[in-house]
């Protein structure tokens, strides 16, 4: 996949293209306004990471070009001056989603996957964990053909990002991030991550051990698969 | 009381005062006056009959030894000549009375001694107090209509001069001080007065609106500035431990320091976008066109939060059993605000605590209390409880920055919304919301 990043700050794009390449992308950056106008209207992307706050360009005008030029482009507004206007407006504008700085390398990607489901009709969204079957766009787990229906909601979230992020292990920073990002409290050491998945294996080991939902000690948690 | 209210008080009750000394006294002077008016006309009336009686001789009036008396048909005025002991003396003014007639009549009466021709003659002239006293009366009367009258002009013409020198100052009260939301971000309108220290009230208390909005203003703009230009360093860093952490070839023991390093990071960003949050809420920014069920948020944030209250076996109810739906508010801001209070209720409760939530009408208004059985707040901390970055003596050892208060405080008062706290010391909290009634126009009032 081809990812256009518009990003004026460069040790940010650094690390956005770093991450990027490592999971598979093709990535080309640019640091103002002008360069990206003159690349978007040359090359075919699917995927532009715009960030809104440039200083020679007027960031809305970029996705408005990005438009015309490709309908079919996904994009996603970075941004750090969360006006709410501009959330409003960029949406509008036909941007997909929204990421407010600072926000987390894995929520971003479990962002461009799910606009890539929706966009790109990816059929398989649903996985065989040693007979769990987490069907992500349905948002239901089954073991074999039993349904299971004691899973809430905040729980299939984190079993979901886990799932999008298999094999790697994320911290409870970053867990914790993804399922409470919009509630805003002054709390900061308590996330309940290590609560949930106690309550996930509580409520699966009714069917089958979830062996593939491991503690990675002193870090955090991963789902191991060969899928 | 009002300043112009003490002043028409003062000015009537004074003025009430001196007219009611004044008409005391007033049949006292007058009968005087008319004493001594009656008695000078006495002593010139004495005085002609004396010089008749010395020009022309006692004959005019005595002859023979008779007694001479006069009086007018009314029997107001009389005067007699008689003659008398020659060493007898006499020369006074009294009241006495005499039977003229058979009728004892009050007189105001001259007697004097003289002498004519060797004889002593005693002459008395009387006029009948009566007749003084006719005038006393109706005197009494003009006098006292006439000082009614211009005491009530006088107290006129006070209020309506109070009144009219005093305006600057009720303007200056109406529209600069009562009602005025501080700080208010409106243009200097000059209050129009010839009374320096009216002006000099006006441009003073224009200047301190002044200080205090420059410098609210520059706090936002501060804390508003200062948490966006925070927000991109954070994102790089937090980008950086992340690439890094996913990197194979590092070993554990430097993935549990960069581990430390995110959470941390993670306690700057949560401050860094609570203080973001709230400044976005004092300058208005957020829109309130949401319209939400207190019931249904209340439920979303039991949800949200229950594996907190799981944590430590706190038990949660919400008696909101009518569903009353809130206009004109913004659904995240309020669902951050009952998060927040919920939050602090499970946070500063006891293991295996209560919590109760319950909706209520009081008069038009619809509010909603968040009681806990915490450990309460020391009374003389609770002023201070929603002063940012506050942190309470018992709360020290809680995971906070003390931010959360100062969030619902603003939020409520985006929304005009009261916030009322009631807490006891070891036995709980209890926070409560009242609702602007236009929020609940559309619902039915019990």
């Amino acid at each position: 996949m081809n990812i256009l990043i518009i990003e004026d700050e460069k040790a940010l794009a650094h690390e956005l293209e770093f991450f990027l390449l490592k999971n598979n992308y093709i990535c080309e950056i640019c640091y103002n306004g002008t360069s990206a106008s003159e690349k978007i209207a040359v090359n075919l992307y699917d995927f532009i990471l715009l960030d809104l706050g440039l200083p020679d360009y007027e960031g809305l005008d970029l996705l408005k070009e990005a438009k015309k030029a490709n309908p079919e482009v996904a994009c996603i507004i970075l941004t750090a001056r969360a006006e709410v206007n501009d959330r409003v407006k960029g949406l509008d504008l036909g941007a997909d989603d929204y990421l407010a700085k600072p926000f987390s390398l894995l929520e971003l990607q479990s962002r461009m996957q799910a606009i890539t489901r929706r966009k790109f009709g990816v059929t398989q969204s649903i996985v065989d964990l040693d007979g769990f079957l987490v069907n992500i766009t349905e948002r239901t787990i089954m073991h074999h053909t039993d349904q299971i229906n004691t899973i809430t909601k905040k729980e299939f979230d984190l079993i979901a990002y886990m799932l999008l992020h298999k094999n790697r292990t994320l911290t409870r920073a970053q867990l914790s991030e993804h399922i409470w990002g919009s509630v805003i409290n002054d709390d900061y050491d308590s996330n309940f991550i290590d609560a949930h998945i106690k309550n996930i294996r509580k409520k699966l080991s009714v069917y089958a051990p979830a062996d593939w939902l491991e503690t990675v000690r002193g870090l955090g948690y991963r789902i191991k698969t060969n899928v | 009381m009002k300043l112009k209210t003490k002043l028409t008080l003062f000015n009537a009750i004074s003025k009430l005062v001196i007219v009611t000394l004044f008409i005391l006294l007033l049949p006292g002077i007058i009968e005087n006056i008319n004493k001594s008016y009656t008695d000078s006309r006495l002593l010139k009336q004495k005085n002609k009959l004396l010089q008749i009686v010395s020009e022309k001789g006692i004959k005019t009036y005595i002859e023979n030894g008779e007694s001479y008396g006069s009086y007018l048909p009314l029997k107001e005025e009389y005067i007699s000549l008689d003659e008398v002991e020659p060493g007898y003396y006499l020369d006074t003014i009294r009241d006495e009375q005499r039977l003229v007639e058979r009728d004892t009549i009050d007189y105001r009466i001259l007697s004097h001694t003289f002498k004519a021709g060797n004889r002593n003659y005693l002459l008395e002239i009387g006029k009948s107090t009566e007749t003084i006293g006719e005038t006393t009366g109706p005197l009494q009367n003009i006098a006292f209509q006439i000082l009614l009258g211009m005491i009530l002009l006088t107290i006129l013409a006070d209020q309506i001069f109070s009144t009219y020198v005093l305006r600057p100052l009720n303007i200056i009260i109406r529209t600069k001080l009562i009602g005025n939301k501080f700080p208010k971000f409106t243009v200097y309108k000059e209050v129009k007065t010839s009374t320096s220290d009216f002006q000099h009230l006006d441009l003073s208390i224009h200047k301190m609106v002044e200080t205090i909005e420059t410098a609210f203003q520059k706090e936002r703009e501060f804390i508003s500035n200062a948490s966006h230009e925070l927000m991109t360093p954070i994102s790089i860093l937090q980008s950086k431990i992340e690439n890094m952490f996913e990197q194979d070839d590092i070993a554990d023991e430097l993935k549990l320091r960069l581990m430390e390093m995110q959470k941390i990071l993670n306690r700057l960003k949560s401050i860094t976008k609570t203080l973001l949050l709230i400044s976005q809420i004092e300058n208005d920014q957020f829109l309130k066109e949401d319209i939400v069920s207190a019931r249904a948020l209340l439920q979303d944030i039991y949800e949200e939060i229950s594996i907190r209250l799981q944590d430590r076996n706190i038990s949660l109810a919400i008696l909101v059993i009518e569903d009353v739906q809130l206009a004109h508010v913004n659904k995240f801001l309020l669902f951050n605000l009952f998060f927040n209070l919920i939050n602090n209720a499970i946070k500063y409760n006891k293991t295996d605590g209560e919590i109760t939530v319950t909706a209520q009408w009081v008069k038009n208004n619809y509010t909603i209390s968040i009681a806990d059985t915490g450990i309460g707040i020391a009374d003389d901390e609770l002023p201070y409880i929603f002063n940012r970055f506050k942190k309470l003596k018992q709360s020290l050892s809680q995971d906070s920055f003390g931010l959360g208060l100062p969030i619902v405080k603003s939020i409520a008062t985006f929304h005009q919304m009261g916030i009322n706290v009631v807490s006891e010391k070891g036995v709980g909290s209890t926070f409560t919301l009242t609702f602007p009634q236009k929020v609940t126009a559309d619902s039915p009032v019990n």
